[in-house]
């Protein structure tokens, strides 16, 4: 009984919930721009890959390798710490000195995208490819050109069918903002992780934390899954 | 419109057409019948370049048909109409119709969807305006999609065996449409299997067999009168 007296859950919350909630709109920032960055760039590869062009293709397929081969959170530290230094140097070979550095949240979109647009690329190509030609065809003898088709008809389809599968996606990355934390973005992990080590609240911190993931992560993996239900009922 | 001389396609190794000459007159109705695999399809196909011929040459009203050509504009007066009817499933009919007229021929919204109402209503589907293609039977959807086709204003149509994924009972719908089609005067050039449509609308008929055209000529010296022992043998088999 004793033991359990020494842990202090009301007050905890009372110094921790207020700043867990401003981490709230870090990682909602964070997750908005990161799955748009994704998706802008999922799609670029994907249409890249299907193109004719051989070079192209190889150039994307070595990127995808490098990225699905690395994890993410070396990319993060990658890009915040690395790419930075890497174009000073080559600008001072250039004669030019700058002295670039990257924002920590602007290293963490960019990381995410990065990482989830190689992912996503694979799903979005899978499903342009998967509808029917017929479609392609139907456009093309209407009028329209060999790109309007594609991007009128075709992938308007492709992503209606994998709306499901990018839900996923997103609340993975809503989770996956937690890494963030390694390259100095405040979210939840930062916050959680400074207040502990300044009140010794670590059981009663870390369980919060980890409610507020779950806070986020479950109603959003159901409201996926209601639109992946009514895609299914409403195809017509 | 079309001078069609010793016109050859290949895939890879692959003969599909050997080599095809004709011509198609303004506001001739051209039915093409044959065996599977005759090369039907991909004659067609050439003729609106979804396919580009690797040899011969195909003239429309005296432009050369190439892979250099702008086959949009070529299109938007060669329609076609697909087996499949590959009718767009998340639009409904009337956007089906209007989406081309609108954003190729830049129609006024209230414009194209007038047109779209009329033909709606010649093929008889004018109470389908606001449902989904899915919800359509086959031969409501190939309507439909003859429709589409229309909205275009095309010179000449193209249809590439359109009923023949349709239930028997289905047919008849759809195959007079296409009589309406012909008796207003449309060219149309119909790759078929339905040989009672060839005997009653085509002005001429060919058959081919293994990329070649064996036998042309009007519908009833093909049908009733055939010279090729090959056209006797199909004919035997299908009659």
């Amino acid at each position: 009984m004793n033991t359990l007296m020494q842990l202090h859950f009301g007050q905890a919350a009372e110094l921790l919930v207020p700043s867990l909630m401003h981490g709230f709109g870090v990682v909602i920032q964070a997750t908005i721009l990161g799955f748009l960055l994704a998706t802008i760039i999922g799609m670029i590869i994907a249409i890249g890959r299907l193109s004719s062009l051989k070079i192209i293709k190889g150039i994307l397929y070595v990127f995808l390798e490098i990225i699905r081969g690395t994890p993410l959170l070396v990319q993060l530290v990658y890009i915040y710490y690395v790419v930075p230094l890497l174009i000073n140097l080559l600008a001072s070979l250039f004669g030019y000195k700058v002295d670039m550095q990257i924002a920590p949240l602007t290293a963490g979109i960019l990381g995410l995208g990065v990482n989830y647009g190689c992912y996503m690329s694979e799903v979005i190509r899978g499903a342009i490819v998967a509808v029917d030609s017929g479609q392609t065809e139907a456009a093309l003898v209407l009028g329209f050109g060999k790109y309007q088709a594609l991007f009128r008809i075709v992938i308007p389809q492709a992503l209606r069918s994998i709306i499901p599968s990018l839900g996923n996606y997103l609340v993975m990355m809503v989770k996956d903002t937690s890494l963030l934390a390694y390259v100095a973005v405040n979210e939840l992990l930062l916050r959680t992780q400074s207040f502990a080590s300044q009140t010794f609240f670590t059981i009663e911190s870390y369980t919060y934390l980890a409610l507020a993931y779950l806070v986020i992560s479950i109603p959003l993996s159901h409201l996926v899954k209601f639109i992946e239900y009514k895609l299914k009922t409403n195809r017509r | 419109m079309f001078n069609i001389y010793k016109l050859g396609k290949k895939f890879g190794d692959l003969d599909v057409l050997k080599s095809i000459s004709m011509n198609i007159e303004k506001g001739e109705v051209v039915c093409i019948i044959g065996p599977s695999g005759s090369g039907k399809s991909t004659f067609l196909r050439c003729l609106n370049l979804l396919e580009v011929p690797t040899s011969g040459k195909v003239y429309y009203n005296g432009i050369i048909l190439d892979a250099d050509l702008d086959s949009k504009k070529l299109r938007r007066e060669v329609g076609m109409v697909f087996q499949r009817f590959n009718l767009f499933p998340m639009f409904t009919v009337l956007k089906n119709i209007t989406y081309a007229p609108i954003h190729i021929n830049h129609m006024k919204k209230e414009a194209a969807k007038e047109l779209a109402m009329s033909l709606l209503e010649k093929v008889g589907l004018a109470d389908k305006a606001d449902v989904y293609p899915a919800t359509l039977s086959g031969g409501q959807q190939q309507r439909v999609a003859i429709a589409r086709a229309l909205a275009m204003q095309p010179n000449m149509l193209l249809f590439d065996e359109p009923t023949s994924a349709l239930d028997p009972e289905l047919v008849g719908d759809v195959l007079e449409v296409m009589k309406q089609l012909a008796a207003d005067g449309m060219t149309m050039v119909v790759v078929t299997h339905e040989m009672g449509f060839a005997r009653d609308v085509a002005d001429r008929v060919i058959f081919m067999d293994k990329g070649y055209i064996v036998e042309e000529g009007p519908p009833e010296k093909i049908f009733n009168n055939p010279k090729h022992e090959r056209t006797q043998a199909f004919l035997a088999r299908v009659l």
